[in-house]
């Protein structure tokens, strides 16, 4: 397991690539630590190139999740296929966590207008 | 991936509950195929415990823990029996696709 933590333009940015489980997880662990005391007000965390995650896992992002939720931050997962799309789904964290977050501001929108 | 899945939190709820506190222990695992059939044993020899006291998760709360069980029930069929060794069984039974559209598939 692979990991990367950026802040861009206020927005905190988590990658988590290979297998998150019971072993790897304990190394994500601390930095998530640390992204939370930050209090970020939107962490955008992609999951594009994560193979495979288990129970453990789920419950490191379930808890990143509720904690910045709480502190007032958003949290937008992105790009969850394959198993840990099966995962998410079977344990119905798809309908709360990947529906996007009300308090997520809209993307900005171009200017229609021509001059 | 099911079983994949369902057969890594067996492994992970041995070593993390079964054997906690434990520096090593051993877990005996065999796997036994059937042309539309998988069966898994584990066994080990840590502490045991009731399947059925272990409570759903409240999916409502966000669940943080207590999901690995559950896992393993939604993917596999699940038997235990504590006791020394306690002996955890995973088995699933696959729907053989006709021959039919194996040809299909393999000519698109």
């Amino acid at each position: 397991m692979r990991f990367e933590i950026k802040n861009a333009s206020g927005v905190t940015h988590l990658a988590i690539e290979g297998e998150l489980d019971a072993v790897t997880v304990s190394d994500l662990r601390p930095d998530l630590e640390k992204l939370v005391k930050a209090k970020p007000t939107l962490v955008e965390v992609d999951l594009s190139t994560l193979r495979m995650v288990d129970s453990s896992g789920v419950g490191a992002l379930v808890s990143l999740y509720k904690r910045v939720r709480a502190q007032g931050g958003s949290v937008v997962i992105k790009g969850l296929r394959d198993q840990p799309l099966a995962i998410f789904r079977l344990l119905r964290l798809d309908r709360v966590m990947l529906n996007g977050d009300p308090r997520t501001p809209p993307p900005a929108q171009k200017s229609k207008s021509r001059h | 991936m099911q079983v994949v899945s369902a057969v890594g939190e067996a492994f992970n709820n041995i070593v993390l509950h079964g054997y906690k506190g434990r520096k090593e222990g051993s877990i005996d695992l065999r796997i036994q195929t059937r042309r539309n059939h998988i069966r898994i044993e584990l066994r080990d020899w840590g502490s045991g415990f009731d399947p059925t006291e272990v409570p759903r998760p409240k999916f409502d709360t966000l669940p943080e823990s207590g999901l690995g069980l559950f896992i393993m029930q939604s993917f596999m069929e699940m038997a235990y029996r504590p006791g020394r060794p306690n002996l955890l069984t995973l088995s699933k039974r696959f729907v053989e696709r006709s021959s039919a559209s194996r040809k299909t598939e393999g000519a698109s």
